[in-house]
């Protein structure tokens, strides 16, 4: 029997062929997607994810084709958000089904398989040291989804990523130059430092930075139908990017969101138009 | 597969042999913990394909276990039978989520009446979930 130190070469696993293949699945997976956007930031708890589905509710509304992948997966939400909680994954011959929101947009989101109580565990070989191995795992997921469902034509593909500047240009790196990148910030210091860093970052890589968003830009007074401040923070963001639009923090939405109410059922608001003139700005950016 | 023997380390790799009780044939897993994660981590089949095994014993190679019967799960597995066909489709699922995936659609041929998930039972739900 050969020890480890007499196999020459990888023993006929094809190691780098099988991932050389995978890299050609997803290729072919997403060849009809027009546009590959990545909504980041660096910063957590600034409204990606709800940006996202607005964002994609809004453009779908224009009649796009739009889909979401929640890339944030030990912190998913589009599946609540889109309403697509307790849909299943049905395979189909060659792919699987991608579940979709009332209005359309399909939504891929661990949260649609794995309850909000439970957290996201990957089976290792090794006992703890997961700090070692878990990003490769999450990166060999996100491959995975992106080549067992049926993307099909897309005019949009988001992904929504999770927090961190270092995730952000993890993803850049694992997606490739073909995706462009929105980061989301808010009214604050600590944020627009946070995402100053995301930007520095990504721009030494070769994806494009379409703009940032500023998101909780005030909030939306019902009463007075107005909007007054949220942050003390008056001057605008100054971020060396172009700014594709700011959107006021509105707790109704807040709460449709928690619901699963689709961009389109939702009210005429100020807060509603921002968000379409964010979505008309990234249009124009892409095209 | 039974277990035969375990070298002892050899510059930090432990050899583990298995042998088929039906036709002797052997198989080595060569290994350290951080190599076979860090493989694992990949997604990627060990071993050479099984037409290169050249027949000779029925175990081709090692599959990713996400997929196994956990101890305890199978006394309480919802008692619905795959066509082959329905089996085929649901390895196209990432094997991540593919046990969820499996229970759900269980679940969703249990709530119809149906005793086993077939073609048009998987074709059901697309359309029941507007796919």
């Amino acid at each position: 029997m050969k020890g480890y130190h007499d196999i020459v070469g990888d023993g006929g696993s094809r190691i780098l062929d099988q991932v050389a293949e995978q890299r050609a699945q997803i290729a072919d997976g997403l060849a009809g997607v027009r546009h590959l956007v990545a909504i980041g930031s660096g910063k957590g708890g600034v409204g990606k994810s709800t940006l996202t589905l607005h964002l994609a509710g809004a453009l779908r509304a224009h009649g796009l084709r739009i889909a979401i992948l929640d890339a944030d997966f030990n912190g998913p939400s589009q599946a609540r958000m889109g309403g697509v909680q307790e849909a299943l994954f049905v395979p189909g011959t060659k792919k699987v089904a991608l579940p979709r929101t009332r209005d359309g947009i399909g939504v891929f989101s661990v949260g649609s398989m794995i309850p909000e109580t439970a957290a996201l565990e990957f089976e290792s070989a090794s006992q703890g040291e997961a700090q070692t191995w878990r990003a490769t795992k999450e990166f060999s997921l996100l491959g995975e989804i992106l080549r067992s469902f049926e993307w099909g034509q897309l005019d949009l593909l988001m992904f929504d990523l999770p927090p961190g500047a270092e995730r952000t240009v993890q993803y850049a790196d694992y997606l490739g130059p073909a995706t462009s990148f929105v980061l989301v910030t808010i009214p604050s210091e600590v944020s627009r430092g946070v995402v100053a860093r995301s930007v520095a970052a990504l721009s030494k890589g070769p994806n494009r930075i379409l703009g940032y968003v500023e998101n909780m830009s005030g909030y939306y007074c019902r009463d007075c139908n107005g909007i007054k401040p949220l942050f003390d923070a008056p001057e605008p963001s100054q971020l060396a990017i172009p700014c594709l639009g700011t959107v006021p923090f509105d707790p109704e939405l807040a709460r449709r969101c928690d619901q699963g109410t689709p961009f389109a059922e939702l009210p005429d608001t100020p807060v509603r138009r921002a968000l379409d003139r964010v979505a008309q700005q990234l249009l124009e950016t892409l095209s | 597969m039974k277990l035969q023997t375990v070298a002892p380390p050899d510059r930090g790799s432990l050899s583990i042999v298995y042998s088929c009780p039906a036709c002797g044939y052997e198989m080595a897993m060569l290994t350290n913990a951080y190599e076979t994660q860090a493989v694992q981590s990949l997604g990627v089949k060990i071993g050479p394909a099984s037409s290169e095994v050249g027949g000779k014993c029925p175990f081709p190679g090692i599959v990713p276990a996400s997929d196994e019967v956990k101890p305890g799960q199978a006394a309480e597995s919802i008692p619905v039978r795959w066509t082959a066909a329905a089996e085929a489709r649901l390895s196209n699922i990432p094997s991540f989520v593919r046990p969820m995936a499996k229970t759900g659609i269980e679940r969703f041929a249990q709530e119809r009446g149906a005793t086993e998930v077939d073609e048009k039972i998987l074709d059901e739900a697309k359309e029941f979930f507007g796919m």
